[in-house]
């Protein structure tokens, strides 16, 4: 299993396909700083195919003011939850 | 890339050829058979057909590629050229002791290769 | 197809030539793990599909670009050139106008590439 981080937003950047392109079926994908913007009810949708295994920092969530607008579907983290899911996966891989 | 950094100059035949600090040609086409000879004397290499045979490959690589190659593709390059039996690194070094890439790259008047370290 | 992609390392490569730099240290970073020995995969994807045209010229300022490097991968052993086929396909390019012969590959393929090569560098 790959942890995927991704750092740009799915409304300016097409980077995000990228990311879905590689990942394997068991791999995890990490929204942080303008990613997390994705993890919104109007954005997740490009993330359909790696639902349950989406998550978003929330440090960059709540420096953002949105924290309490994500979508159900995605799982917050806060950066021991980010060191964690790194130590879970085999190697982690940076979309940018 | 050519270093354009001038450290010293190379007196040859009364003309004055730019060296960076670490001996290559500033100016890459200032680069003449005579520097190349008085470049292998600095080293204490007296060129010999064999020697130039491989300047002659490298300065092909260099027109066709716009780099200096590193010690493997130096070695691939010179067996396509000249034969396998002077494609082997133990061919080139005994005509460029030391390093083989970085000392014939300087004779042949080619920037120092950026890929071997 | 996973073992026939199977290498030391994979360069993922999503930039075009003359923009940035990114694509010329992707390249540096591939051959300098050929010249040590590695073996290397490049992955041209997205944008960096635009690093294949054949016929690039210098940039207006004269600053050579990355076509020769390219054109110099076979002498590094880096025969693995890999293409994510639907970016070529949103240039609207086809392979016979690329400067060398490369492997097309789709979505399953490409997902297994990360796992398939011991360290993989993105640029």
């Amino acid at each position: 299993m790959l942890l995927h981080v991704l750092n740009r937003s799915p409304a300016t950047s097409r980077v995000y396909q990228q990311a879905l392109t590689m990942m394997g079926e068991e791999d995890r994908l990490l929204l942080v700083e303008d990613g997390v913007q994705g993890a919104l009810p109007q954005m997740v949708r490009h993330f359909g195919e790696v639902q349950g295994r989406l998550f978003a920092l929330e440090e960059d969530l709540a420096s953002r003011g949105l924290l309490g607008r994500c979508d159900a579907s995605v799982q917050v983290v806060d950066v021991d939850g980010f060191v964690l899911l790194t130590e879970q996966a085999e190697r982690t891989m940076s979309w940018y | 890339m050519a270093s354009t950094t001038l450290a010293r100059y190379l007196d040859v035949k009364g003309q004055r050829i730019g060296l960076d600090p670490e001996g290559y040609l500033v100016n890459l086409d200032t680069w003449s058979p005579d520097v190349a000879h008085a470049l292998a004397d600095e080293d204490g290499i007296a060129l010999t057909d064999e020697h130039w045979e491989v300047i002659e490959v490298l300065r092909n690589f260099h027109a066709r590629f716009a780099m200096a190659p590193a010690m493997r593709p130096l070695v691939k390059a010179v067996g396509q050229s000249l034969g396998e039996d002077k494609g082997r690194s133990i061919h080139l070094m005994r005509l460029f002791p030391g390093s083989p890439a970085k000392v014939a790259a300087r004779l042949a008047g080619l920037p120092k290769p950026t890929n071997c370290l | 197809m996973t073992s026939h992609f199977s290498s030391d390392l994979l360069v993922i490569l999503r930039h075009g030539p003359h923009g940035s730099s990114l694509l010329r240290d992707g390249l540096d970073a591939a051959l300098v793990a050929a010249a040590f020995g590695q073996r290397v995969s490049l992955l041209f994807m997205g944008e960096g599909v635009m690093a294949l045209v054949d016929d690039q010229q210098p940039d207006p300022l004269g600053q050579k670009g990355t076509s020769a490097t390219i054109e110099m991968l076979s002498m590094y052993d880096i025969e693995a050139i890999l293409v994510e086929q639907t970016a070529l396909e949103l240039f609207g390019l086809t392979p016979d106008e690329l400067m060398l012969p490369v492997r097309l590959l789709t979505g399953a393929t490409l997902s297994t590439l990360p796992t398939s090569h011991r360290l993989v560098l993105t640029f």
